[in-house]
């Protein structure tokens, strides 16, 4: 071979290694070959905020228990309807609508259809309820559920339903007075210790001493009643407390607002004030705060704004009822109930909801956990 | 103009300067312009962030809106259908419900009648405090709101008035659909590779779509976090366009990171979509590619280089070997026409004319005293008039021939010239020389020989070089006087003369 054709052979094959390295090297670079091609490890170039909760934390999120299942009953039908009366148009039972719904889901996807109609008046009426008591149990629903508006009217005739072959059963907020026939309750079965529980902590907030209103909330809504007893026995306790007023705002904000600055007007170095239901600490707080007033407020339930005064420190404690689980639990009793079955193995008479009181330091995890505030 | 000689060295010279100057040329231009290309990359990066980013918020805020639009439509045909049936009875608008969300694919549909009670396919409830909408007597318009429920699921709810819809005797006044947010944001996670972040914001910056926008900001509110990081008129700048529903972009540094954000609207819903990007992610990115593609170039420039230069070898040495051999061909072809000048076409000995160039070369060598030994042999072809006449020149020309042959053969260490028609002359030299007297005499038998067989007669005359001669003249004299002295023997033993 001569020197021309060697040459012209080094000469290509420099010119292959030079190419290929130079391929090579392109590759890897549209590839994004090496950690600066991963703009996700890039960004996190340090720990993420740790937003789990801690062990303490662990009572409040179960507080409200979103993680339910149906038990392992087998219904009998593929079809129930049921009829579901409450005591008011109220964000409350909207929480317990949603614990129903998800029930309701459950079954669906079993191939079980669950219907229901969940009804209610604007304002709390017994007379009301009984109309509606009376026309639904024309309708030959599987069950018929009431929250009752008022144990006195509404217990005899649950009764007479029970006795006509009517299958009934109480929930959510208020049971039927002792001994009525109804067939179950699921609900909250410890109101007056509720009462007692808060009352207790504001008076342990107050040292023992202080002048107290009380906020009852519906006139003989059982719940609110029994809460209110609870408070009066807890506050008759300490001798250097007083109740000083005692009044109905009937479930209403508006009226629980008007109410509380009537009491501060009429008694301008009040103290504290307990608040029986989910909106009557909402009416108090806009009204100590209008008024400016120091006057420690506890109450009940999980109203997004009274949450929000909790936060701020203007509401010293809310007593936070699971309502998801009383809706789910409320339909799957119902099911129970529309087979044939009593309270027994298979559900109790009463299946006790649970309220978790929560001060300000929780407010911020049940803002996130309720209403997905953070 | 003066002219210079052009030689081989210059003209390499030129080749390697000029490639040398065009490398380092190509050399200095490529680092400059890499240099160039990197700072225009840079100075690029924010614009294209921003685009980049505005682009994909946009694109997602259209997702969210088109299924606005859609449901709306849906929500339309599915109010025609209902009002088209004749239904008597809750459970038969239950079952057209359900027929409705089957035919249109619609999840959720309910409708609302003028007591705020609200029925679905399955249920049937008081709505009044659940659904913020219905806090309206009359519903006017569409409305798009966005509805928090207790257990932290945020949900879109599009509602829209049915002032004509009547059922069962009753009035309804509207028709609704509600979207968990965990759907619009499966809907809106689009495969970006993990490069970008995205959550859907309320007018205030919470988080509702509970995705995580970057490390820094998370699921936090969006500008409780960006209150201590950016300027207080930008924030109240960004602040207020959330408030107003309009778009924009801000960067920020937190630690070690320099993120741009960018978002717009979901007209009608109050909803603001952001999309997040660490700027070191685009740069890193860009760099890479830069920097890639930079040394692709320089890997392209340099093997054009080195295959160039390789080129320049390869065509300079062809270059080189074409010349000699340019050289060489010249060389022969003037030794060809020298040897054709020199020689006798007849017989292929030297002609006259070398014997010309030779003498005057021997003449220098005789005068300058390098010359001791040299014999000149005069050969003279007997009978060649004889047979041109009698057997003609053909006849003649190949007894020439045979001469020559018979010369060339016996002086094979001589230079044997044709200086006439009939007449050779050798001239001996080194082993020619030391061996003349033996060839001579055996030449002078072969031609006795020939004499009797009528072959080629030559007659030979020799004579050496003495100290008293001056030239190659003085040998020749001799030896051609001698020639003609054997002429005459030859004669006499019966060879055929030009005169017989």
């Amino acid at each position: 071979m001569n020197d021309g054709k060697k040459i012209l052979l080094l000469s290509g094959v420099a010119a292959i290694l030079v190419f290929s390295s130079c391929s090579t090297s392109y590759e890897n670079g549209f590839n994004g070959n090496g950690s600066s091609g991963d703009p996700e490890a890039a960004s996190r170039t340090g720990p993420l905020p740790d937003t789990s909760f801690t062990e303490g934390d662990a009572s409040i999120q179960s507080a409200v228990n979103f993680d339910h299942e149906l038990d392992s009953y087998q219904p009998e039908k593929n079809h129930y309807n049921f009829y579901f009366t409450y005591k008011i148009v109220h964000p409350w039972w909207d929480a317990v609508a949603l614990g129903m719904e998800e029930a309701q889901r459950q079954y669906l996807d079993k191939g079980i259809t669950v219907t229901y109609e969940y009804v209610a008046p604007e304002s709390a009426s017994a007379e009301d309820q009984k109309k509606k008591l009376h026309m639904a149990e024309q309708k030959g629903y599987d069950v018929i559920g009431v929250d009752v508006a008022d144990e006195e009217v509404i217990s005899p005739i649950l009764d007479e339903m029970v006795d006509s072959g009517v299958k009934v059963m109480t929930f959510s907020s208020s049971d039927a007075a002792e001994g009525c026939k109804r067939l179950a309750y699921v609900g909250n079965t410890h109101n007056y210790r509720d009462g007692a529980d808060l009352t207790q902590a504001l008076c342990e907030k107050l040292g023992y001493k202080g002048k107290v209103a009380i906020l009852v909330g519906s006139k003989g809504a059982p719940c609110h009643e029994d809460r209110a007893k609870g408070a009066e026995d807890t506050i008759t306790q300490y001798k250097d407390m007083k109740i000083v007023a005692k009044e109905y705002d009937m479930d209403s904000v508006e009226m629980a607002y008007d109410l509380t600055l009537k009491i501060l007007k009429e008694c301008p170095d009040l103290d504290g004030i307990v608040c029986c239901n989910m909106s009557n600490p909402v009416g108090a707080a806009r009204a100590i705060t209008e008024m400016e007033s120091d006057a420690v407020i506890v109450g009940m339930d999980h109203d997004e704004e009274a949450l929000h005064y909790l936060d701020e420190g203007v509401i010293y404690c809310l007593g936070v009822q699971d309502c998801y689980s009383i809706g789910f639990d409320t339909i799957q009793t119902a099911v129970k109930i529309a087979d044939g079955n009593k309270a027994g193995e298979l559900f109790p008479e009463k299946t006790d909801e649970i309220t978790t009181i929560i001060y300000q330091k929780d407010a911020a995890l049940i803002l996130e956990l309720l209403y997905g505030e953070i | 103009m003066i002219y210079k000689k052009i030689t081989n060295k210059t003209f390499v010279m030129t080749a390697v300067m000029g490639s040398l100057l065009i490398m380092a040329m190509l050399a200095v231009n490529t680092l400059k312009f890499s240099k160039q290309t990197a700072t225009a990359t840079e100075g690029a990066v924010s614009a294209v962030s921003s685009f980049y980013l505005e682009a994909m918020a946009d694109r997602r805020a259209k997702t969210v809106t088109n299924l606005i639009s859609n449901s709306f439509d849906q929500m339309e045909k599915a109010v025609v259908f209902i009002a088209d049936e004749n239904i008597d009875s809750q459970e038969e608008l239950r079952d057209e419900i359900g027929k409705v969300k089957d035919l249109l694919g619609i999840e959720r549909f309910a409708l609302v009648d003028e007591d705020n009670v609200v029925y679905t396919q399955y249920t049937t409830y008081t709505g009044g405090s659940r659904h913020p909408f219905l806090a309206q007597e009359q519903l006017n318009d569409r409305i798009i709101s966005t509805v928090s429920l207790y257990g932290s699921s945020k949900q879109l709810c599009l509602a829209m008035p049915t002032p004509d819809l009547v059922i069962m005797g009753k009035r309804f006044k509207a028709c609704f659909v509600q979207f968990d947010i965990n759907y619009l944001v499966n809907l809106l996670a689009f495969d970006d590779q993990g490069r970008t972040y995205f959550a859907l914001y309320s007018k205030n910056g919470g988080n509702l779509s509970g995705t995580e926008l970057g490390s820094v900001i998370s699921h936090h509110n969006l500008f409780d976090v960006l209150k201590g990081i950016v300027p207080q008129d930008e924030w109240k700048s960004n602040y207020d366009n959330f408030a107003n529903e309009k778009e924009g972009s801000l960067s920020f540094t937190c630690g070690d990171a320099n993120e741009t954000l960018s978002y717009v609207p979901i007209r009608g819903t109050g909803w603001e979509m952001a999309v997040l990007i660490r700027e070191s992610v685009i740069h890193e990115q860009i760099r890479d590619i830069s920097e890639t593609n930079l040394k692709n170039s320089r890997n392209l420039i340099i093997f054009t280089l080195v295959s160039a230069a390789l080129l320049a070898v390869v065509l300079l040495i062809q270059f080189a070997a074409l010349s000699r051999a340019k050289l060489e061909a010249e060389k022969e072809a003037s030794n060809n026409f020298r040897n054709m000048a020199n020689t006798d076409s007849m017989t292929g000995v030297r002609n006259k004319h070398a014997y010309s160039e030779s003498e005057a070369a021997i003449n220098i060598q005789i005068h300058s005293g390098e010359l001791q030994k040299l014999a000149v042999i005069v050969c003279d072809v007997n009978g060649l008039k004889h047979v041109n006449d009698t057997k003609g020149h053909v006849a003649g020309d190949q007894l020439i021939k045979d001469a020559c042959s018979l010369i060339c053969e016996q002086f094979i260490h001589g230079a044997v010239f044709r200086i006439g028609g009939d007449e050779f002359v050798v001239i001996l030299q080194g082993k020619g020389y030391d061996k003349m007297q033996d060839v001579i005499d055996d030449t002078n038998r072969i031609i006795e020989a020939n004499i009797e067989k009528d072959e080629v007669v030559v007659s030979i005359g020799y004579s050496v070089l003495g100290p008293e001669d001056r030239n190659l003249r003085d040998v020749f004299e001799r030896a051609d006087q001698m020639m003609y002295e054997r002429k005459k023997e030859l004669k006499a033993m019966g060879a055929v003369t030009r005169h017989s």
